[in-house]
């Protein structure tokens, strides 16, 4: 990564973890280990395409149209549900709608605190709309994103970041998605492309 | 017997009885086309309907559910096929965000079958729809298709 490229991951990583800090109410932070921007067709290594996760999809509008996708494998999504909820970690079995509120929140904040640090360092607007959460195959997830970007453009980029929540360890993937036309207005800002 | 992945926006034909796969399929529309009487039998894993391809945007073509039909039409001809005796089935087409206003599945589904009759091919069975990712696995030699569900 370059120092440019660093410092837009640190400094998202800092303001997402206080929010999630707050949210939890116990100190909570989160790493940016890896970031790449990849097509779309090379990102099922990262996340095997059946593998069942929970997705947070906030669409983002303003000078550019993409979407985030924040991807929990199902087991750390329901041991953060029992962190946000001040429950023994291991207690949840299935999600119930409180808990779907919670994770919808967890990625308002993260999606808020990358977009917030992109929109700062690229001088563009970009606005995250209203969340919403699915729990299936990571291939059906993530395709229907995707295939809504198709309709735009031909082809469509991702920067996928893996994040670490420590006190226990989750190891999580915020993507954002955005069309081959509009990454190449967003991405020059990070020295990525 | 060996398998082989298609990818989004990728055809491709079991040209020696491959297991032809499609791994987590939500909105995308998997097709497959089968001669049973030559046992020959392709998949398509079209992502968007006709109605959404761009003017003058390139790409691949076979994204889209019309396009990739003419493509295994073309395909299995060449390897033999009798397009008069092939049966279709399709698989896919949900919306993995019922919150989300988006009809890519519905709309990929509806264009699929527009299409095949347009080509006077019997669709034989489907599994569309709902809010529920699908994973496909397809015989070319027996024409049997097999969806599988992880919730």
């Amino acid at each position: 990564m370059t120092a440019k490229l660093e410092n837009l991951h640190s400094a998202a990583a800092e303001r997402a973890s206080e929010a999630l800090s707050k949210l939890v109410g116990r100190p909570a932070h989160i790493e940016v280990v890896r970031a790449e921007i990849k097509p779309v067709t090379e990102l099922a290594p990262a996340v095997g395409l059946e593998e069942v996760v929970v997705g947070v999809c906030l669409p983002v509008t303003g000078d550019v149209t993409g979407a985030s996708l924040l991807v929990f494998p199902k087991g750390s999504a329901l041991v953060l549900s029992d962190l946000l909820a001040g429950r023994e970690p291991g207690t949840t079995t299935a999600l119930s709608g409180l808990d779907e509120s919670a994770l919808k929140e967890v990625g308002n904040i993260l999606t808020g605190a990358y977009l917030t640090v992109l929109a700062d360092v690229s001088g563009m607007r970009l606005v995250e709309h209203v969340p919403h959460l699915t729990c299936d195959m990571f291939g059906a997830v993530a395709s229907q994103i995707v295939a809504n970007l198709a309709q735009e453009d031909a082809e469509a980029l991702i920067v996928e970041v893996e994040f670490l929540f420590r006190q226990p360890v989750f190891k999580n993937y915020l993507i954002l998605f955005f069309g081959t036309e509009d990454a190449r207005k967003v991405f020059p800002a990070m020295a990525l492309a | 017997m060996k398998r082989a992945e298609v990818h989004m926006g990728h055809v491709m034909i079991g040209a020696s009885g491959e297991t032809l796969t499609a791994s987590g399929v939500g909105s995308c529309l998997v097709i497959t086309l089968y001669d049973p009487v030559h046992r020959i039998g392709g998949m398509a894993h079209a992502m968007l309907p006709p109605a959404s391809r761009a003017p003058g945007r390139n790409g691949r073509d076979t994204k889209y559910t019309d396009a990739a039909i003419d493509e295994m039409l073309k395909r299995l001809s060449a390897r033999g096929a009798d397009t008069r005796r092939l049966e279709a089935k399709l698989m896919g087409g949900a919306n993995m965000f019922p919150g989300l206003k988006s009809d890519i599945g519905e709309a990929n589904v509806a264009s699929a079958k527009e299409k095949l009759a347009r080509e006077n091919i019997r669709l034989a069975a489907e599994s569309v729809g709902g809010s529920i990712g699908r994973s496909v696995e397809f015989c070319s030699a027996s024409g049997i298709v097999t969806v599988k569900k992880k919730l």
